[in-house]
């Protein structure tokens, strides 16, 4: 699958603050991509930059040119991170004016929008104002007028932001129906669990730069199956303790340990069978979440400490 | 285009939707007109009777101070008045010949200040003894106002009767007196090279005031209106979607088109109740004593449409400035305010305008940017400028719009979209050069 989007060595500097220092990645046709980063990362500037918002310092943003000329524009569909709605206006009219700046005629919108509506359950909501919705139900409108002009690329910002968990599935499952439908779907979050049931590749941004790129399978396994995942009974507290043991997340009765390297797995269960009923013990490749704390989470913790 | 179009619509749709615009369209006219007639109303038909003792020295001026009503004016001449009595006064005469005028004014003057409103005087006019023989003799007049202006018409009652009275005796016939003291009267004509006569005279500052503020309140109203949009989506957010869709220019055209339509809108219905109310003899004029409709030319109207468009384009674009680069309503109604009180100065000198229409200054502020519009269109109203200013001011007010959209395009590009601190003039200085 070839290529939609080209990002290469983009900057942008807000006075002192340097917000994006030379990004380059690619967005593959027909994939979900995510693009993951702790707020403040960079990646909301990245996405105004490829929306046209605002024009990079240096660098460039490709786009693969379009089969029949219709502007770049035209061509993607955008959810901003934060509400981006006329509060006073009717959820119909608003859809309609949303469409009809993507390029569309309203005559031919007005049956999607319906459909739209009724698929997110909004159709009693159709002539109500923006501003007596709820705040998910807002969220729903904004998607609505991303989809409404069947845009190639969509760019996600957050989608899930004051979703509720029904409604969270509610868009994953969009989300994933129309990567079978054939569409590029650019994604950002900062919610690991959501990504990794979602993406298939990832780009991970810090301070500006991109510090991982690759399928889900591909960064996981870079890091090798150096993680443990132990269910068990009792008091696991003494597992953070243990010589071979890097990092550990302990919840409840489940521990998430990552290991030093050339750690042998065996001892730490020998240790653990003497105090602990362990009910599961797997060696695995670390999760999402798991990398993103190796990768930049201690970083910014003494980071932060220092300031 | 299609973009720009969706934008015109929207905020065409949306301003005339709102209660704002309704009450704005067909309660302003009868505001204004109200503003300018109750004063004229109040000194026709004055505010309830005044009430005033005339005490008179002399014994022989009961004539003139006899509650005799003057005889009711001509056709055509509805406005002189020769008494000059501008409210209407109860007369209560008093023949104090050969008394102590002081002393037997005592007990009215109590009357001047009592509580019992029924029995209370407005006024207690004294003649004394000699005023008749005396040319330097004064005459008293008592009130609780310090401007009375009974006191005026009395006085000229006063003095013509006294007149009279002396010329009376020196033996002229009382009727060849009344001619050789008459006064004369003046018919304000005002004159135009097109030998077109109007009438003219202090009515015509009224209507100037009135006429200029219905030509620039609405740019005011409206541009702040479409200040506080430009700021609504800033903070909603809404600016994201619309910049990724369309470029800023095609989204402040159609942002300042649509607002420019609805000024349009509204001044079509007003211009279309002033034809009805003209049509009907004007009722509301007709009540202030006065047919406002007689003191305009045609073009005026003409005028009016040309010189609103451009006042409010170039105001417009001012306040689209102030939006873009706020990020607040606050912030931006502290920023613009020192600029519309710059914007105002030509009202601010209005009369010095409509009575010296062709001095330098008004000659030099019509042709003004952003205060050429307003100042123009005084001038045409009360006066008859030379085409030649007229075409010059429109063609510069037409260079101001076109610089101020300019400038407004390229802050508008960065200012939408930077939600920081409100920039400084040297970093607007930059943004018009980069972008």
């Amino acid at each position: 699958m070839g290529e939609i989007l080209a990002v290469r060595d983009v900057r942008k500097t807000f006075g002192e603050v340097r917000a994006v220092d030379g990004v380059s990645f690619t967005v593959r046709r027909g994939t979900i991509t995510g693009l993951l980063g702790r707020n403040g990362a960079g990646k909301t500037t990245t996405i105004r930059m490829i929306t046209g918002i605002f024009m990079p310092d240096s660098g460039d943003i490709r786009w693969l040119a379009s089969s029949d000329g219709t502007s770049f524009r035209d061509r993607i569909g955008y959810l901003p991170e934060e509400r981006g709605l006329y509060k006073q206006m009717k959820i119909v009219d608003l859809l309609l004016f949303l469409a009809e700046i993507k390029g569309q005629k309203p005559a031919g919108v007005r049956k999607r929008i319906d459909h739209w509506l009724d698929r997110f359950e909004l159709t009693d909501k159709r002539d109500a104002k923006v501003e007596e919705l709820s705040k998910g139900n807002q969220q729903k409108v904004q998607l609505i007028g991303t989809l409404l002009h069947d845009p190639e690329l969509i760019i996600l910002d957050e989608p899930q932001s004051g979703l509720d968990p029904v409604n969270m599935v509610l868009v994953r499952n969009l989300l994933r129906e129309l990567r079978q439908e054939g569409k590029t779907i650019l994604l950002s979050t900062h919610m690991m669990g959501e990504a990794e049931k979602m993406a298939d590749e990832i780009i991970l941004i810090h301070r500006g730069q991109v510090v991982l790129e690759g399928t889900i399978d591909e960064v996981r396994g870079s890091f090798g199956k150096n993680t443990l995942h132990i269910d068990f009974d009792g008091d696991g507290a003494f597992l953070r303790d243990l010589p071979q043991v890097k990092r550990a997340a302990i919840v409840n009765n489940a521990a998430e340990l990552s290991l030093i390297d050339g750690a042998d797995p065996q001892e730490i269960l020998q240790a653990s069978m003497s105090r602990l009923r362990i009910r599961r013990f797997e060696l695995a490749s670390p999760s999402l979440e798991e990398i993103f704390i190796e990768k930049v989470g201690t970083e910014t913790l003494s980071h932060e400490v220092a300031r | 285009m299609n973009k720009t179009w969706a934008v015109f619509k929207r905020e065409y749709l949306q301003a005339v939707k709102k209660k704002m615009f309704i009450i704005m369209t067909f309660l302003m006219p009868f505001f204004m007109v109200l503003l300018f007639a109750l004063p004229t109303m109040m000194m026709t038909k004055g505010m309830g009777v005044r009430k005033v003792v005339v005490l008179d020295g002399t014994g022989q001026l009961a004539a003139a101070f006899s509650n005799v009503p003057p005889p009711a004016p001509a056709e055509g001449e509805r406005d002189r008045r020769p008494e000059g009595l501008p409210q209407k006064v109860d007369l209560q005469y008093v023949n104090a010949k050969g008394q102590d005028l002081e002393a037997g004014a005592k007990p009215y003057l109590d009357r001047l200040t009592q509580t019992d409103t029924d029995n209370r005087l407005d006024g207690v006019l004294l003649v004394p003894a000699d005023a008749l023989a005396n040319s330097d003799a004064h005459l008293k007049y008592y009130s609780r106002s310090a401007t009375d202006l009974t006191q005026e018409g009395l006085a000229r009652r006063a003095s013509r009767s006294a007149q009279h009275y002396r010329l009376a005796a020196r033996g002229l016939d009382p009727k060849e007196i009344d001619k050789l003291i008459a006064d004369f009267d003046v018919d304000a004509v005002q004159l135009s090279k097109s030998g077109e006569e109007k009438k003219g005279g202090a009515e015509n500052l009224l209507v100037g005031f009135m006429l200029t503020g219905l030509l620039i309140l609405p740019s005011f109203i409206y541009g702040l209106e479409i200040m506080r949009g430009i700021v609504q989506e800033k903070t909603d957010r809404v600016v994201e979607v619309l910049v990724s869709s369309m470029s800023p220019s095609q989204l402040l055209v159609g942002k300042i088109l649509g607002i420019a339509a609805v000024g349009l809108t509204q001044i079509s219905v007003w211009m279309l109740m002033a034809a009805v109310v003209g049509g009907v003899q004007g009722t509301i004029a007709a009540m202030a004593g006065d047919n406002f409709l007689q003191l305009l030319r045609p073009m005026i109207f003409v005028y009016f449409m040309v010189f609103f468009l451009l006042a409010y384009l170039t105001y417009v674009c001012i306040y689209a400035i102030g939006g873009a680069i706020c990020n607040t309503e606050k912030e931006a109604q502290q920023l613009i305010g020192p600029f519309s009180m710059i914007m105002m100065l030509p009202w601010f000198l209005m009369v010095g305008i409509i009575t010296n229409p062709d001095s330098a200054l008004s000659v030099g502020f019509s042709l003004a940017p952003v205060w050429g519009p307003m100042t123009m269109y005084v001038r045409t109203l009360v006066a008859e400028p030379p085409l030649w200013h007229i075409a010059l001011s429109i063609a510069i007010s037409i260079a101001t719009i076109a610089a101020f959209f300019w400038i407004t395009a390229k802050i508008f590009r960065i200012g939408i979209l930077s939600y920081g601190k409100r920039p400084t003039l040297p970093e607007l200085w930059r943004w018009l050069k980069v972008a």
